[in-house]
């Protein structure tokens, strides 16, 4: 029954020509015809459904653990037709998730920017607004993927899951602050390695302290090589650096640039392998299991779309020029932040920017991990890390060649000797299927350590002049 | 006698015209390793019904060896350039023609190389045969070595054998990984991981010989002691290099007496249709000591063109010498065990293909670097244990991702594309790299 639901509601979405009305008919219909299947019929055919709309991914899964049910019964009991049809909307998109108590920021944040209040108020603002919308434009990639299929949503997830901090990077870019984009990436794969995944296993660990915890190590494997293949390229460019500048060649600002685009190509390349791997060959591999006694009662198990398609898209456009806003103040005001707060801009970049871009992710990881289900926790943890470093770094420096910008793949020592033992740590810790509290413990602890480094690090003597070299390195 | 031996092998073919193919005579025999399967797969089984028309015996006795011995590998299409590459060095072609002739001759010298210990083995028994496998598989990369230290380019000999040790590690088993995830993409892709754990620990062992050789130099670097800490560094080299050769002892010990059955190649349903499947030799004893000693000869006097001519090559080419050294010298030398282990993988039989190319790795890590350093403070060349900052990074990353890829038992394409990504990585970051003191090389160090 519930599968011809599904389908007879996908023919009606395909019909409607933006009209949002007809997916909130829809909707309704669907609560009103199933008061308790949300819930309950959901468990037991939803191990056939998933093979055959399409097989929730752990990003999927995440998110929507955070989602909370619409209670449309308010609303429906506006007399006027499209009144109703936006407010559901609005409802839906605004105040589905847990975060929306962050929502005020977004508003208070453009206030902040137009009255002037404290550039380090508008940075706080804006990076508070930054994590309600991060979780929304993924609930809205979920809710595309339902119309496209299964391999564009996946495509489309694995490069809008982490749009953030990607449009955090290319903004950074423009101004020439490539300390940022470097520090910030690099504190992404580090929290989403340790920080995410250590809290997760230690209060998942805790919380299931007399259960088996197992998952499937082939995923944490795929993603690891991936990892230390990023790392290698780091390394290389770093040590290159290191060793051209002992010699005679120092006077080159960037000797290692040709290398740097050459080796994120071949990052590129990896990542489209990883994606066909993902989405075509190996499927089986990344389907999240959902076991027949799931209950998610705080959750929304929705397979079906609630949002109609043109809507969500005009969403997503929406919400992601919103971000992209909100990115440029945090961008512009970050050395202001740093002045006034008195922590360096290094810290700021690889501690706090990436924590609160990764907050719904965190929060969702931590669910699934108090729920024994540790597959999800690891696809969302393991495989934001590797869309990060695969994805968006190699596309930085492409980009940054594009526009004539000077960024390569060379970090400095602590930051690739902390990348690198933070993939050691992990693929150690992961690398037999079984899961523990400590096994969470020494990740978290490793990255409150990596982060009491940064914070007592000096800023380097050159990190005040980021801001004028977007100026002057215009040349290729 | 060429003679008696070639009887003894018409004997045992015309009297066991099927005899040969049954594996149970591995057995009893001697186990098959994985180099000899491997390099099995590039023979071709020679036609002897031209030759057996040649009526004077001792004629047909010597053009059966010959064919067997030349055209007995699909590489006999590279032999040609021996000659040519002779003819090169006394009519003094360009030196960057008699570099290029020479590097294309050693690749099937190489081959029948191996191909002529693996019959020798068949009369020595199985200890000694694995013995002669594991010292002369990499004669190529060893008497290269052994040259450039004569020469006193001892940057030449480093990086020709990390870049050995990472060719055998990332290129060799990315490339057949790769293409056998491909080509069985709906399979399951097993091997035995015990293997593959017992030579990544010797590799880490080694990686950290040359680690610590590394480090020390940095922590002694801004001291005042300089020349002190040279001395330092060349004894704690020569130290190290002592503790290789014994792990390497020890290595052979495990894999020939105690733990044999973890190197034994499962030969189950083995369909050899490519390759020849010899459970006899094919040629006599005698004669295959005296073509061994004289492929050794020939290989002895082309690497020592590819020596003395490389610098002149790097100019040539505009390309730096660590370059050659590190990729292009290795990926020839190594091209005939290349083949195999793709054709194996292909075929889904990875034990076979872990076999060669991490036995090949471990083998020259931890026998032929250790033994360049002993036969250099023999010789009072000063060569130590320390390469540079990017060869050291590169191995060491080489083995971690080798070590983690090789670590559950199974294998796809996915696992083949990420070694060999970080071999091209690592191809492009020496390609770019010009060591600042380049052009100083080549000056002999002779201090005792």
């Amino acid at each position: 029954m519930r599968i011809n639901l599904t389908v007879h509601f996908r023919c009606t979405a395909d019909n409607l020509a933006a009209m949002a009305s007809t997916g909130y008919e829809a909707a309704r219909r669907l609560e009103a015809g199933n008061p308790k299947g949300g819930a309950g019929s959901h468990g037991t055919t939803h191990g056939h459904i998933h093979g055959h709309c399409h097989g929730r991914t752990a990003h999927n899964m995440s998110s929507s653990s955070l989602r909370k049910k619409s209670d449309l019964s308010l609303v429906s009991k506006v007399r006027c037709g499209l009144l109703r049809t936006i407010l559901t909307n609005l409802q839906e998109i605004l105040l589905g998730t847990k975060l929306f108590i962050l929502f005020p920021a977004v508003p208070l944040a453009i206030a902040a920017n137009y009255l002037h209040f404290g550039r380090a108020w508008l940075f706080a603002l804006s990076l508070l607004g930054l994590t309600p919308l991060a979780e929304r434009v993924s609930f809205l990639t979920e809710q595309i993927a339902h119309y496209t299929g299964p391999t564009v949503g996946g495509l489309l997830n694995a490069t809008c899951g982490n749009a953030t901090e990607l449009i955090i990077a290319l903004f950074a870019l423009h101004r020439g602050k490539i300390e940022v984009v470097k520090c910030s990436l690099v504190g992404s794969i580090l929290s989403n390695l340790l920080l995410v995944l250590g809290s997760s296993l230690f209060l998942g660990g805790i919380a299931n302290l007399h259960k088996e915890q197992s998952f499937d190590r082939k995923q944490a494997d795929v993603n690891t090589g991936l990892l230390l293949l990023g790392a290698l390229c780091h390394i290389l460019s770093f040590a290159y650096e290191h060793a051209v500048s002992s010699g005679e060649h120092s006077a080159d600002a960037s000797p290692g640039l040709g290398l740097s685009r050459a080796c994120s190509i071949l990052m590129l390349l990896a990542y489209v392998a990883y994606l066909f791997f993902q989405l075509k060959t190996h499927r089986q591999l990344f389907e999240s299991e959902e076991e027949e006694d799931d209950d998610n009662d705080d959750a929304v198990a929705q397979d079906e779309a609630v949002i109609g398609f043109p809507s969500a898209l005009a969403w997503l456009l929406g919400m992601t020029a919103v971000i992209a806003i909100l990115s440029e103040y945090v961008v512009a005001t970050i050395e202001a932040a740093s002045d006034s707060w008195g922590i360096s801009v290094r810290f700021i970049s690889i501690i706090l920017l990436p924590i609160v871009g990764n907050a719904a992710e965190h929060a969702g990881a931590i669910i699934f991990a108090f729920k024994n289900m540790l597959d999800i926790t690891l696809g969302v943890s393991l495989g934001s890390a590797t869309q990060i470093s695969m994805f968006v770094v190699p596309l930085s420096v492409i980009v940054a060649w594009i526009m004539g910008i000077k960024m390569d793949l060379d970090l400095e020592v602590l930051e690739t000797g902390s990348l690198i033992m933070a993939i050691l740590i992990t693929a150690f810790t992961l690398q037999d299927g079984t899961s523990h509290y400590l096994k969470g413990l020494v990740p978290l602890l490793c990255y409150l350590a990596i982060g009491a480094c940064f914070f007592v690090s000096k800023p380097r003597p050159n990190q005040i002049n980021d801001v004028n070299a977007g100026a002057l390195t215009t040349s290729t | 006698m060429a003679s008696t031996g070639y009887e003894a092998a018409r004997r045992l073919e015309g009297g066991e015209l099927n005899g040969g193919r049954m594996s149970k005579e591995t057995q009893h025999g001697h186990g098959r390793t994985a180099h000899n399967v491997s390099s099995s797969s590039l023979r071709k089984k020679s036609d002897l019904a031209l030759v057996s028309k040649v009526r004077c015996r001792f004629l047909r006795a010597l053009l059966a060896n010959l064919q067997e011995i030349f055209l007995g590998t699909k590489l006999s299409v590279l032999f040609p350039a021996v000659p040519l590459a002779v003819a090169a060095s006394y009519f003094n072609f360009g030196r960057a023609w008699l570099f290029a002739l020479s590097l294309l001759g050693l690749a099937p010298l190489a081959e029948r190389v191996s191909f002529l210990t693996e019959q020798i083995a068949y009369y020595t028994g199985p200890t000694v045969g694995g013995l002669l496998n594991a010292t002369c598989g990499n004669a190529t990369e060893l008497i290269i070595a052994l040259f450039a230290l004569r020469e006193g380019k001892i940057e030449v000999v480093k990086c020709s054998l990390v870049g050995s040790v990472l060719s055998n590690l990332l290129l060799v088993l990315g490339t057949s990984l790769f293409f056998g995830g491909l080509a069985n993409l709906h399979k399951e892709q097993f091997y035995d991981r015990k293997q593959a754990d017992v030579n990544t620990g010797l590799l880490l062992l080694g990686a950290l010989c040359h680690i610590l050789l590394l480090m020390f130099g940095y922590a002694t670097n801004s001291g005042e002691h300089a020349a002190v800490d040279a001395v330092r560094r060349l004894a704690l080299s020569r130290a190290c290099s002592v503790g290789m050769l014994l792990a390497y002892v020890a290595y052979l010990f495990f894999q020939l007496k105690t733990h044999r059955q973890l190197f034994e190649t499962k030969e189950g349903d083995e369909d050899n249709g490519d390759g020849v499947s010899e459970d006899e030799p094919v040629i006599g004893f005698p004669c295959a000591v005296a073509w061994l000693v004289g492929m050794t000869t020939v290989i002895a006097a082309l690497s020592e063109y590819v020596v003395g001519t490389i610098e002149a090559a790097s100019d040539s080419w505009g390309i730096s010498v660590s370059f050659i050294s590190i990729i292009l010298l290795p990926i020839v030398g190594n091209a005939a065990e290349h083949a195999g282990a793709i054709i194996f993988a292909f075929k889904n039989k990875l034990d076979i293909t872990l076999g060669v190319s991490l036995g090949s790795a471990t083998q020259i890590s931890m026998f032929v670097v250790p033994l360049s350093v002993i036969v250099a403070w023999i010789m009072g060349i000063e060569m130590d244990l320390d390469l540079k900052l990017l060869e050291t990074g590169s191995l060491i990353m080489a083995i971690l991702v080798i070590a983690f890829t090789l670590q559950d038992g199974t294998a796809h394409y996915l696992k083949g594309l990420v070694p060999l990504l970080c071999y091209i990585a690592i191809a492009a970051c020496f390609y770019v790299y010009r060591s600042p003191n380049q052009t100083n090389k080549g000056a002999l160090i002779t201090a005792a």
